[in-house]
C-alpha cells in the first residue's frame, strides 16, 4: 500500500503534467513546438534541482526557506570567483562546501536544540544574504564559464539532440535520488525518522546527524542551482533565488511529499516542478498577468492538496 | 497577571525563562535607543513611533494565535493579506467608490481580515490541509490578487486614517490589547492553549479540536485586518509590493518572544515584545547609519542566538552540564 | 539454565535522589524479571542499563570477551555492546507506521546488511525469514506496510529487529503488552530458547505477575525507586511478588 500510494501521488502530479501539456497545445499556438519544450524543460530542471534538497527535507518532516538565500550565495560567490580569474573547479568546490557548511549549521541547531528549522533556516538564510550583499557591497560581478553556460543554455545541444546537458544530468538525478532513498541505509533511515522521530532514536538512527546531512545535502543542491542560474541568466545577482523560497515547496507538495514526514520521493518533486512551468508558461500564454498567474497557483496548489495530501483527523491520532 | 486556576499542566509563558530574554533585550534596547537618539524617542514622539511599528507589531500578534493552537498550525498569509486589505481599501473603497468614512471602512476591513481568516481557518482546520502549504496557497491568491488590483502604488487615505499612524496610533495596538485581555477571561482561551499543549488529551477531555483551531485562524485574520489599517495609515496610499515582506519577519518576531511553534506556549504580550524587540534593533542600528545589508546580518544573527538560548534542550543539557561540577 | 558467565554488571545505581543504591550482575542465559507497581524505578532501572543516562549516580559495565569489562555512555554504545532495548510503548516509539515490514525490521541493524551505505536487500530479506519461523511472523509479504498486521505480528517484527542486532543482553520492556494469548505463549517459547540455546540474558519487565512467575528465574521487585526484594524461582510465588511490590516484605537483596 505504501509504495503503492507514493507511486500513486507521483503518479497524479506526471497525469497533471499530461493534462497540462495537452491543454496548453490546444490553446495556444507554439506551445509543444520544439522551443518551447525545451525551455520548460530546462526551467523545470533547474526548479527541480533546488528542490531535491527541499524534498529530502521535507521526507523528514522538516522545512528549509535559506534555500533561496543559499541559490543566491552560490550564484554571486561562483561568478565573483571565476570573474576574478579562479579556475572554475576550484571556485565550484569552494562554493559546494561553504554551501554544505551552511547547511550543517542549520540542520545541527534545529535538531540539536530542537528549534524549528523554519526560524533556524530563515536566521541562517538572512545572514548569509546579508553576508553576501556585504562581500559584493551590492554589486555583484562576474561572469560563468562558458561550458556552464553550453549546458544550462536554451540553445544548447548535444550531438544531434536537442537539448543541453541540463536535461540528461537531471534524468540521471532523479534516478541517482531515487535509489539513495530506497536502496541505502541513509535513504530508509531518513523515512523513518521522517516517520516517528521517537522510534527513530531508539531504532539506533542518531537524529542529529541524519538532520545535519540532510540540511547540508539540501544547501548543496541549492548551490548547484545558483551556479546553474550564474550560466542560465548570464549575470550573477543576490536575490536571483528569491522565487524559489515558494516554488520549491510548492513543486515538492505538488509531487506527493507531506510535510508531516515519512512520505514521498524526488520523482513527484520532478513531476511537481514540470506541472509547475507548464502552467506558467499556459497562463502566460493565454493573457494573465504574473499576479494572476500566482492566484492561480496558489489555487492549484489547494486543490491538489486538498485531493491528496490531507492530514488525518485528531480523532485517528489517539 | 491573573492567577486563576489552570486545569492543564502545561506553565503559562511568563513562568518560563524565555520572555524575560525578549523582555531584558527590550528594556536594553530601549535604553539604547533614548541615549543615542533621545530626539526620537522623546515622549512627544511617541505616537509617531508606535505608528511605526504598530503593523508589525500587530502582524506578529496576528501570526501568533494559529502558533498557540499547535501541530503545526501556522498562517503565513498574513503579510499578504495585509496588502489585499490595503489594496482593496485605497483603491477600490476610497478611490474607486468614494468611501471615506471610519464606519464604513473599518468595518470592510475587519469584514475582509475575517472572511480571510475563515478561509484559512476552513482549509487548515476543517479541511486538514497542512496549514502551511494551505496558507502558502492563500499567500500566493492573496499577493497576486492585490498586484491585479493595484500594480503600482498609488492612491491617498482620508486625515482619520492618516491620524492613526500619528496621534491616535495607540488605537489600533490598543483596541488588539484590550480584545486580548478581554479574550484571555474567555473560556475559549484555555481551550485554546489546551489544544496547543496536547490536542489529544484535549480532544479525549470533549474539546472540539478543528473548532478550536479554526477560530484561531478566524481571529489571526482579524487583528491582520488591523495591522492593515496601521499599514494603510502609516504609508498613506495603496502599495501592492510591501504586504508579503511582513509574513517572515512577524513569524521571527514571533519565535524572538518566546512563541513556541509546537503550540501552547506564549501569548500576544509575548508578540509584542518580540516585535518590539526587532523593531527597536533596527533603529538602534539605523542610527549607527550602518547599512541596510549590515542591518539583515544583525536580525538574522540575533534571530538565530535568540532562538538558539531560548531552546528548552540548551538550558537543560546546560542543567546537566552543571549538576556533573 | 542460567551459567555463571557476567554479560552486565551494574554498581551503585542511585534510580533517585536520596535513595539507597543498587548492584547486581545479569548472568548469561538468565531470564530476570523485573516487577514493581507502576512508576516505581523498575523503568528507570531498565532505562539505565539500557543506556538512557537517566540514572544520578553509578556505574554500568557490560563484559565483552575481546576487551573486558566497558561502561557505555547511551544507548548506540550500549547496543554496540550487545545489549538492546525493546521500548514499551510500540506506536509511539516502536514501528514506522507509513514504511514496510522489512524496514521496520531492519531500520537500526542496516550497516550489517550493507556495503559502503547501499543495502543488500536479498541478505535483508533472508534474514527477516530466518526470524519469521522461528517467532511464527504472519505478514502478506515483506514490502507490505507494517500497519497490516495485527498488534501481536507488529511486535514480533520488533523482537525480530532487535535478534537481528545480534544481543547478549535483552532488555524488554512489556514485551507482551496488549497481544492475544496465542501470541504470548509463542513469545515465551521463544524467550527460554533464547536463553537457554543462545545464552542471552533476558531482562523483562512486566506488569503482570503471572507473566514472571511463568518466565523468570529470579525477580527483582521495586518499590519507591528501591530494590529490597530478589526473589528466586524456588522462593516465588503471587503472594510473595504482590507483598514486596507494596512493601510489606524485606527480604534483603
Amino acid at each position: 500500500m505504501k509504495t503503492a500510494l507514493f507511486s500513486n501521488r507521483a503518479l497524479i502530479a506526471f497525469i497533471g503534467v499530461v493534462i497540462v501539456f495537452l491543454l496548453g497545445t490546444v490553446l495556444i499556438p507554439g506551445f509543444s513546438s520544439m522551443f518551447s519544450v525545451r525551455a520548460m524543460l530546462i526551467l523545470a530542471s533547474l526548479l527541480a534541482i533546488a528542490a531535491l534538497g527541499q524534498t529530502l527535507v521535507m521526507i523528514l518532516g522538516g522545512i528549509d526557506l535559506s534555500i533561496p538565500f543559499v541559490i543566491g550565495f552560490a550564484n554571486v560567490v561562483f561568478a565573483s570567483l571565476y570573474g576574478s580569474g579562479m579556475p572554475a573547479l576550484p571556485a565550484f568546490l569552494i562554493v559546494i562546501a561553504c554551501a554544505a557548511v551552511i547547511g550543517s549549521v542549520s540542520g545541527a541547531l534545529s535538531a540539536g536544540l530542537s528549534i524549528h528549522p523554519l526560524i533556524v533556516t530563515l536566521g541562517v538564510g538572512t545572514v548569509v544574504q546579508a553576508a553576501v550583499q556585504l562581500w559584493t557591497r551590492g554589486l555583484p560581478t562576474g561572469s560563468a564559464p562558458p561550458f556552464v553556460n553550453d549546458f544550462v543554455s536554451l540553445g544548447g545541444t548535444i550531438g544531434p539532440l536537442p537539448f543541453p546537458w541540463l536535461i540528461p544530468f537531471t534524468v540521471a538525478l532523479t534516478l541517482g535520488c531515487v535509489f539513495v532513498l530506497h536502496r541505502t541505509v541513509y535513504g530508509r533511515r531518513l523515512y523513518a525518522l521522517g516517520s516517528n522521530l521517537k522510534a527513530a532514536e531508539l531504532a539506533l538512527v542518531r537524529p542529529v546527524a541524519m538532520w545535519t546531512t540532510t540540511f547540508a545535502l539540501s544547501a548543496v543542491f541549492a548551490a548547484l542551482a545558483g551556479i546553474l542560474l550564474v550560466g542560465f541568466t548570464g549575470s550573477s545577482s543576490a536575490t536571483v533565488g528569491t522565487p524559489y523560497l515558494f516554488q520549491t515547496v510548492s513543486a515538492v507538495v505538488i509531487g506527493g511529499t507531506a510535510l508531516i514526514g515519512g512520505r514521498g520521493g524526488f520523482v513527484g518533486t520532478v513531476a511537481g516542478a514540470i506541472v509547475l512551468v507548464e502552467l506558467r508558461t499556459l497562463l502566460i500564454g493565454l493573457g494573465l498577468s504574473e499576479a494572476l498567474v500566482q492566484s492561480a497557483l496558489g489555487l492549484l496548489i489547494l486543490l491538489l492538496v486538498a485531493a491528496y495530501g490531507r492530514d488525518q483527523h485528531i480523532r485517528n491520532l489517539i | 497577571m491573573s492567577t486563576d486556576p489552570m486545569t492543564f499542566r502545561k506553565p503559562r509563558f511568563w513562568d518560563r525563562s524565555e520572555t524575560p530574554l525578549a523582555a531584558i533585550l527590550f528594556l536594553v534596547l530601549v535604553v539604547f535607543n533614548a541615549i543615542l537618539n533621545p530626539a526620537r524617542f522623546s515622549p512627544a514622539n511617541w505616537p509617531a513611533v508606535l505608528g511605526l511599528a504598530a503593523p508589525m507589531i500587530l502582524a506578529t500578534m496576528a501570526t501568533t494565535l494559529p502558533f498557540l493552537a499547535g501541530r503545526g498550525s501556522i498562517d503565513v498569509s498574513v503579510g499578504p493579506l495585509m496588502g489585499l486589505i490595503n489594496v482593496i481599501l485605497v483603491k477600490v473603497m476610497i478611490g474607486d467608490f468614494g468611501f471615506t468614512s471610519p464606519w464604513i471602512i473599518v468595518p470592510a476591513a475587519l469584514l475582509l481580515g475575517l472572511a480571510s481568516g475563515a478561509l484559512n481557518g476552513l482549509l487548515a482546520a476543517i479541511l486538514r490541509i497542512q496549514p502551511i502549504v494551505a496558507t502558502l496557497a492563500t499567500y500566493l491568491i492573496y499577493s497576486g490578487l492585490a498586484l491585479s488590483i493595484l500594480p503600482a502604488p498609488s492612491g491617498t487615505v482620508p486625515g482619520w486614517l492618516s491620524a492613526l499612524a500619528g496621534p491616535a496610533s495607540f488605537l489600533p495596538v490598543g483596541a488588539v490589547i484590550v480584545a486580548w485581555l478581554l479574550f484571555r477571561r474567555l473560556p475559549f482561551y484555555e481551550l485554546l492553549m489546551a489544544v496547543g499543549s496536547d490536542d489529544r488529551a484535549a480532544f479525549t477531555a470533549g474539546v472540539n479540536v478543528p473548532a478550536v483551531r479554526f477560530f484561531s485562524y478566524v481571529f489571526s485574520g482579524l487583528i491582520a485586518a488591523v495591522a492593515a489599517l496601521a499599514l494603510t495609515a502609516l504609508i498613506g496610499s495603496g502599495d501592492p509590493n510591501i504586504g508579503p515582506g511582513y509574513t517572515l519577519i512577524a513569524i521571527a518576531a514571533a519565535a524572538l518572544g518566546g512563541v513556541s511553534l509546537a503550540g501552547g506556549v506564549g501569548g500576544l504580550t509575548a508578540a509584542f515584545i518580540g516585535a518590539a524587540d526587532i523593531f527597536l534593533l533596527q533603529n538602534v542600528l539605523t542610527s549607527f547609519n550602518v547599512s541596510t545589508f549590515m542591518l539583515q546580518a544583525a536580525y538574522g544573527t540575533v534571530l538565530v542566538l535568540a532562538v538558539c538560548l531560548n531552546s528548552e534542550k540548551l538550558k537543560a543539557r546546560f542543567q546537566t552540564w552543571k549538576a556533573s561540577r | 539454565m542460567p551459567d555463571d558467565t557476567i554479560l552486565l554488571r551494574y554498581d551503585n545505581l542511585v534510580l533517585a535522589p536520596g535513595k539507597t543504591p543498587l548492584s547486581g550482575a545479569i548472568r548469561a542465559g538468565e531470564i530476570t524479571g523485573v516487577a514493581g507497581l507502576e512508576g516505581h524505578g523498575q523503568e528507570q532501572f531498565l532505562l539505565a542499563l539500557a543506556g538512557f543516562g537517566r540514572y544520578r549516580e553509578g556505574k554500568i559495565t557490560v563484559v565483552t570477551a575481546e576487551r573486558g569489562p566497558l561502561g557505555y555512555r547511551d544507548h548506540y554504545e550500549a547496543a554496540r555492546h550487545g545489549v538492546v532495548y525493546l521500548p514499551r510503548d510500540r506506536r509511539a516509539t516502536g514501528i514506522f507506521p507509513v514504511l514496510s515490514v522489512l524496514d521496520n525490521f531492519a531500520i537500526p541493524s542496516m550497516p550489517r546488511f550493507s556495503l559502503a551505505g547501499i543495502l543488500n536487500r536479498k541478505r535483508l530479506k533472508d534474514e527477516l525469514a530466518s526470524y519469521t519461523d522461528f517467532l511464527s511472523i504472519r505478514y502478506p509479504s515483506a514490502d507490505a506496510p507494517i500497519s497490516a498486521l495485527s498488534g501481536g505480528n507488529q511486535q514480533k517484527v520488533l523482537l525480530a529487529r532487535l535478534l537481528a542486532l545480534k544481543p547478549r543482553v535483552m532488555l524488554l520492556n512489556d514485551p507482551t503488552r496488549g497481544v492475544d494469548l496465542n501470541t504470548r505463549l509463542k513469545f515465551y517459547e521463544a524467550f527460554r530458547k533464547l536463553a537457554a540455546e543462545n545464552g542471552i540474558a533476558l531482562v523483562i519487565l512486566s506488569s503482570e505477575i503471572e507473566e514472571i512467575l511463568e518466565l523468570c528465574d529470579t525477580v527483582s521487585i521495586f518499590r519507591d525507586f528501591e530494590c529490597n526484594t530478589v526473589l528466586d524461582r524456588a522462593s516465588m510465588s503471587m503472594d510473595r511478588v504482590m507483598a514486596a511490590m507494596f512493601g510489606q516484605e524485606g527480604v534483603p537483596a
